[in-house]
């Protein structure tokens, strides 16, 4: 006697292939509704732009690090398309994943990059980044700010212009932890098992050279070992509870630690959900680093990566970014236009400091060919235990 | 027989147990049910946190501690257009990923178990080392690979590929455990009754594997939609959900995220009723037949 | 013969499509790395030459040694739970489900629709330092340090569970096709429970238990993630490792040479493991 197969797996399958595509359809009315926000402004397009750019234009940023007006306002005042690519997530990662390009002279299509100083450094030691048309640039050599504009790695900003900068510090639990007040004492045995310690080896290991008293900018690399040393016997002991990128956020929050290192722009979106934590400029002073934009070689239209450069620069444009984003501007004018606007953000030190307020804070050091190696190789095997 | 009284009228030894030894046969015979639900609830205990935060309402840009209850970011959950066009290229790559690595997959499984040839064993061999290879490491040399085939439309293809390469392993094992052992005697009952190999295969074989295959597909679509490692390096410029959620994570993250990751969750639920769905109503119109015998090789359908 | 010959034919055209995929996009691959194990870099450029440079591997092997360790005692131990926790979760999936059995196997792949940095966040939240769980687990003795998150506990917590389904989903495959006949006839024959399971649907079992083993551990060695979000200092896998190696160091020629020593480190332990199972279990010598 036969039995037949009814198949009942192919008429699933069937109908949960109608249900993706019911849900897939779904979606993108929802992403086309819900898309590009709001009405393109038109406060600070009128500016015409003197080269004659045009084309296509793709930016290859970190998520979240835009707000949504500006791209559409660029593309508004210069006729220029942009592709707006989220797609940078680690420094490290995506500079592995573009090396075998670039070492080709290819860019994979983007014009911009957005990546942090010192992978920027390694990138102009390894000739893959093309020299600036300062001509195409007025806003940025307006506007850029004093203390962005000699950098160790780039002394005269050939290749790269800030898109944010940001300072590190400490961030301290008020309640748990109210004398922490420098790095140094971020090695109070009191606090033992409670302190997070950034793994960026050009953030920590300079911040504790600062705690031994040594000047960032001229170190030996006989001072950087020393410092790691003194991380290492402090790890060993069980002082430092573990190294951490930006979830340093989520032990702050949940108590697993009350002093760490940290980014002022990560304080500014704790400290809005818990008053109790706060970024606090060392005794020993900060780290000022800057995430920059960059032209690859190989970028198919470097004359609108400049314009696009150029546009963000201006105040009112860069007012939008700052606001949203809440990182330190590279701009000079911003305060004063978002102190009228959002006098919160405006005042707020973190994104505005004063020059005095960070007298003693020191860019990225730089490091380069054997003792590059030999430092990230000590400070790897720290955080590898 | 016991020394306290019957806590149950009637009579006999079975009467004599007191509640504790009634409770505690009760227990031995459902432990392994017991069990079981246990490691559902620990399976499920990370959803219901995310579930929960996605209801969150920070003022900030973080989703760590609970602030107060809104419904705003499930009213806009794809209010940042890049969150959801990754989460469908997501949906897109796994679903393709894990059809076409089922099929290879399957058909691999079937080869080796059942069929002698030279380069067994390489075969066998071939199969696991993708497992034993640390994810940076097939990445990175499918990337390099790429470029030297210069072919540099790295994209969904180049992630495709990748996709299918590294959930092929799984499905093979998982199906060829399924296979082993298998009891043939159907497959030659039906020869016996004049089915060619091919309808046998399909009639036969294949139901009653399909729990296997249904298990290897399941893995290989929850392998590719959680995948990050291999996807950053082959991806270009598209960007999957994982790879945004790792990014916009540098800057926070957004209740949205949680929110998405929930609609993925109960968009599988509903997929999974449905084919629950379809499979009862498929047993119900062969159990109409009354020539149908009721055996325990009854076709189980899906699963 | 003919038959025999278009058996074999179709061995071969059933197997080709996945061996061809592999090769071509695994295989060759992995050739170009091995190469580059035993490259030296011309100082400062990230380009190569080929100067067969066995002192990658041997600093991979003298270098990591602990990372090494580590990782199979992690690995080892998150394997073995898996195993005890999954074991009954796919026995009463395969036997005693009924109408729920496609919910529950969906229940133990459904943590991975939600993407695994949610995931692992979510776990944070869970065990963090002041949470109920925490206290409850410091307070039966298994949380020494007062906090669970930062330790190797919460290493081989996170690996067990991300990792339970490669191990639920074969040991059901592998049950769900045990005759239920079987085991009736087993307690006819007036087998204890215990008996019937440690005679008779173990053994048949094995195949499940053999191929979750090997999916679980295998991958779990060379995982990274778990340690670096839920470990602490000195928790770090060799997984870390050759991340920080490729990524922080760019010393592709060390990061290539010491993957190759994991891998055929594991595969070492595969065919022991194989030996000891019985390869029937796992090759499936059964090709009529």
């Amino acid at each position: 006697m036969r039995t037949r197969a009814r198949q009942p797996g192919r008429r699933a399958a069937r109908s949960v292939a109608a249900a993706v595509a019911a849900l897939a359809v779904a979606v993108g009315l929802a992403a086309c509704a819900n898309g590009i926000e709001g009405p393109v402004e038109a406060t600070g397009a009128k500016v015409e732009l003197e080269n004659k750019a045009s084309g296509t234009l793709v930016i290859s940023n970190w998520p979240l690090y835009i707000d949504k007006k500006t791209v559409p306002n660029f593309e508004k005042a210069t006729g220029i398309n942009v592709e707006y690519h989220e797609d940078i997530n680690s420094n490290e990662e995506f500079f592995n994943k573009m090396q075998p390009q670039l070492s080709a002279g290819e860019s994979g299509g983007r014009s911009i990059f957005v990546l942090a100083d010192y992978m920027v450094a390694k990138m102009i030691k390894l000739g893959y980044l093309q020299e600036l048309d300062k001509e195409a640039l007025p806003e940025v050599e307006a506007n850029l700010s004093q203390s962005l504009r000699h950098p160790p790695f780039d002394p005269e900003r050939n290749y790269s212009v800030p898109w944010q900068s940001g300072m590190t510090g400490i961030i301290v639990n008020k309640e748990l932890a109210p004398e922490v007040h420098s790095i140094c004492d971020l090695f109070n045995p009191k606090y033992k098992g409670k302190v997070d310690f950034l793994n960026e080896v050009r953030e920590a290991v300079p911040l504790v050279m600062k705690c031994e008293g040594v000047d960032t900018e001229k170190a030996t690399e006989a001072d950087w070992m020393r410092a790691i040393e003194k991380i290492q016997s402090a790890a060993a002991e069980g002082q430092i509870r573990r190294f951490t990128g930006n979830d340093y956020a989520q032990d702050l929050t949940n108590g697993n630690a009350v002093a760490v290192m940290g980014w002022s722009g990560d304080a500014v979106q704790l400290q809005a959900d818990n008053p109790n934590l706060e970024w606090r400029m060392p005794t020993e002073g900060c780290m000022l680093w800057s995430e920059d934009m960059i032209i690859p070689v190989g970028a198919p239209n470097p004359t609108a990566a400049e314009a696009f450069m150029n546009y963000v620069y201006k105040p009112e444009v860069q007012a939008n970014i700052t606001e949203y984003v809440n990182y330190v501007s590279p701009v000079e004018g911003v305060q004063e236009i978002l102190v009228k606007r959002e006098p919160e953000l405006g005042n707020n030190h973190l994104i505005f400091p004063s020059a005095s307020f960070t007298k003693n804070c020191s860019p990225t050091p730089t490091l380069e060919g054997e003792e590059e190696k030999n430092v990230i190789k000590a400070f790897d095997e720290v955080l590898n235990g | 027989m016991s020394a306290t009284p019957a806590t149950a009228p009637g009579r006999g030894a079975l009467s004599a147990e007191t509640g504790a030894a009634r409770a505690w046969r009760w227990l031995r015979e459902h432990a392994v049910n017991i069990v079981a639900v246990l490691v559902v609830i620990y399976l499920l205990v990370p959803i219901v946190v995310i579930f929960v935060f996605s209801f969150n309402n920070p003022a900030g840009r973080y989703n760590f501690t609970w602030v107060g209850f809104t419904l705003t970011h499930w009213a806009h959950p794809f209010s940042d257009s890049e969150l959801a066009k990754a989460m469908l290229t997501s949906i897109k790559l796994a679903l393709l990923a894990t059809v076409v690595s089922t099929v290879i997959g399957t058909m691999m499984a079937i080869a080796l178990v059942r069929h002698r040839f030279v380069g067994r064993r390489i075969a066998n061999f071939l199969i696991v080392i993708p497992m034993a290879t640390p994810e940076v490491v097939m990445g990175a040399s499918l990337l390099s690979f790429f470029l030297i085939l210069g072919s540099p439309a790295l994209g969904f293809t180049t992630l495709l590929i990748a996709h299918v390469m590294f959930c092929i392993s799984f499905v093979v094992v998982v199906v060829r455990s399924r296979l082993i052992g298998f009891d043939r005697s159907l497959e030659e009952a039906a020869k016996d009754l004049g089915a060619t190999p091919f309808e046998t295969f399909r009639l036969i074989t294949l139901p009653l594997i399909m729990p296997g295959i249904f298990g290897g597909a399941m893995l290989a679509f929850a392998l590719s939609i959680d995948d990050f490692v291999i996807s950053n390096f082959n991806a270009g410029t598209t960007v999957t959900f994982p790879l945004y959620i790792f990014g916009a994570a540098q800057r926070g993250i957004p209740v949205e995220v949680y929110v998405v990751a929930m609609i993925l969750f109960f968009f599988t639920v509903a997929a999974m009723g449905l084919v629950t769905w379809q499979q009862r109503r498929a047993e119900r119109m062969t159990a109409i037949r009354p020539e149908q015998e009721e055996s325990d090789i009854a076709l189980p359908g899906i699963a | 013969m003919a038959a025999a010959l278009r058996r074999r034919s179709l061995a071969y055209f059933l197997l080709a499509p996945g061996t061809l995929w592999l090769v071509v996009f695994f295989v060759i691959p992995l050739y170009f790395m091995a190469k580059l194990s035993l490259d030296t870099e011309i100082p400062g450029t990230l380009h190569y030459r080929f100067v067969w440079e066995w002192s990658n591997y041997k600093e991979a092997l003298e270098l990591y040694d602990t990372q090494f360790v580590r990782s199979f005692i992690y690995a080892g131990i998150a394997t073995l739970l898996c195993l005890l926790i999954a074991y009954p979760l796919a026995y009463v999936i395969a036997f005693k489900a009924g109408r729920w059995r496609n919910l529950m196997l969906f229940a133990v792949v459904a943590p991975f629709f939600t993407t695994y940095l949610v995931r692992t966040l979510a776990w944070e939240t869970i065990l963090s330092d002041e949470s109920p769980v925490t206290e409850f687990l410091h307070a039966i003795g298994l949380a020494p340090g007062g906090h669970i998150l930062a330790t190797g506990f919460a290493v081989i917590a996170g690996i067990t569970y991300n990792f339970l389904p490669f191990m639920v989903l074969p040991l059901y495959a592998s049950l769900e096709r045990i005759d239920v006949r079987v085991l009736e006839a087993s307690k006819d024959l007036y087998a204890s429970a215990a008996s019937t399971f440690w005679k008779v649907t173990l053994p048949l079992s094995l195949p499940g238990v053999v191929a979750g083993t090997l999916l679980t551990f295998i991958p779990a060695v060379g995982d990274y993630v778990n340690a670096q979000f839920l470990g602490g200092v000195n928790n770090r896998m060799i997984g870390n490792v050759i991340q920080s190696l490729y990524l922080t160091q760019s010393d592709y020629p060390a990061a290539a040479a010491l993957s190759f020593v994991l891998m055929a480190v594991i595969m070492i332990v595969v065919f022991v493991y194989i030996r000891f199972a019985g390869s029937e279990a796992l090759m499936g010598q059964e090709a009529a």
